[in-house]
């Protein structure tokens, strides 16, 4: 069972009863059985609502976004987002996946629920082209703000980039 | 002051109630630049931790070299350290920061990243392939990441340079010692099972050699 080295007031819940919670509360999330920690597919369309609830509901308080990232799966035309979610107060884990289409990459933000998401979100629009709906300052983060192109899709090139000689 | 790691040059003549030095300007001058470096301290990533800053702490100790007046700012460094990546957003600062240092000033490039793009030279969209791209070189400490020693070598390098007025004259010139082509006749495959060999050699550990080892270790440490 995942450890927290925080102060921990409420109850840590072990993966079975997490995922069995979660699906309560969204009938639509897939565990995903091939993760070390306790894991969720979640369709689009329930996402938001979903991440509200695990932010407030009080066995959950899941308060914490420690990173936001995304996988390009070019071969099955989607771009996969990746929650990790941390709850300080409980002491447990839990990762969240979501879907997009990769030739049209829009997802809500999710600013309103943990404030963070807007730098994490930012750096996903940068590198991987992804659209959040709602962000309030949607720019460029790493790269300059006239780049072309989303560096960390797996179909980026371009004439700077070198091959490596066989 | 640290350690002067040679005379000042020029000839002492005794006089009845004191002495003259007999020597150079350019010399006196030369030698005093190379045994104050006050170097800007430009880390980027893994390199700024591991060189960088290890050699500035207490064990390696740069102060020993009269080079531990690290300076943030660029009007108050004669020595930029560049120890990292070097991305193409990273790339005009470096430039503007080497641009404000007053003259005469050098460069120290540590790292396979800062002298050639290192681990990150294919396929990487951002990383420039070297620091020299930017700005000329004077000394290139090799490894990922060198060793604090490496630092200290390059450093006492560089102030033999000066002493000897080798340093870069010209911006722009670039002496590069890294070969971009393998030699002719060795193959990238040839170049790994080579390295391979080595890592299996040095990665075999004599368990009975290593005891006994680290048994006079333990005996020297109750001493
Ligand atoms: S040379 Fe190696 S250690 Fe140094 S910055 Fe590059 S990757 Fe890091």
């Amino acid at each position: 069972m995942a450890t927290s080295l925080l102060p921990v007031s409420g109850q840590a819940l072990d993966a079975q009863s997490l995922v069995a919670k979660i699906q309560k509360l969204c009938p639509a999330a897939q565990l995903r059985p091939d993760c070390d920690r306790p894991a969720v597919k979640v369709p689009l369309a329930h996402w938001p609502v979903l991440a509200q609830q695990l932010f407030a509901s009080a066995d959950l308080l899941f308060d914490l976004l420690e990173t936001h990232t995304a996988i390009d799966w070019v071969q099955t035309g989607q771009i996969e987002l990746v929650y990790v979610l941390t709850s300080l107060q409980c002491g447990h884990h839990l990762t969240v996946f979501v879907d997009v289409a990769r030739d049209n990459p829009v997802a809500p933000s999710l600013c309103a629920v943990w404030p963070i998401a807007q730098w994490q979100e930012r750096e996903v629009f940068d590198l991987f082209g992804v659209h959040y709906t709602d962000h309030p300052d949607l720019r460029r983060l790493f790269l300059d703000d006239d780049w072309q192109g989303f560096p960390l899709r797996k179909d980026y090139a371009d004439d700077f980039m070198l091959e490596r000689p066989s | 002051m640290g350690l002067v790691t040679d005379n000042l040059p020029g000839a002492l003549l005794p006089l009845p109630g004191g002495g003259a030095l007999l020597t150079a300007i350019d010399q006196v001058v030369n030698w005093s630049r190379a045994n104050s470096l006050w170097p800007l301290t430009f880390g980027t990533s893994c390199c700024a931790i591991e060189v960088m800053m290890a050699t500035g702490a207490a064990r390696h100790d740069l102060a020993r070299f009269g080079a531990e007046v690290a300076r943030p700012s660029p009007r108050q460094a004669d020595l930029l350290i560049i120890a990292g990546t070097i991305v193409k957003k990273m790339a005009p600062r470096l430039r503007t920061l080497w641009e404000q240092m007053a003259e005469p000033r050098y460069v120290i490039a540590t790292g396979s990243c800062a002298i050639s793009g290192g681990p990150f030279l294919y396929h990487s969209y951002t990383t420039i392939r070297g620091a020299d791209e930017v700005i000329p070189v004077d000394v290139y400490v090799p490894g990922c990441p060198p060793r604090p020693e490496a630092l200290l070598y390059g450093l006492l390098t560089l102030q033999k340079m000066i002493r000897e007025g080798t340093t870069l004259a010209r911006p722009g010139e670039v002496r590069k010692p890294v070969l971009a082509a393998l030699p002719d006749g060795m193959t990238l495959h040839q170049v790994r099972a080579e390295i391979a060999e080595l890592v299996q050699e040095t990665a075999t550990v004599d368990r009975a050699a290593a005891a006994t080892v680290g048994a006079s270790y333990a005996s020297a440490s109750r001493v």
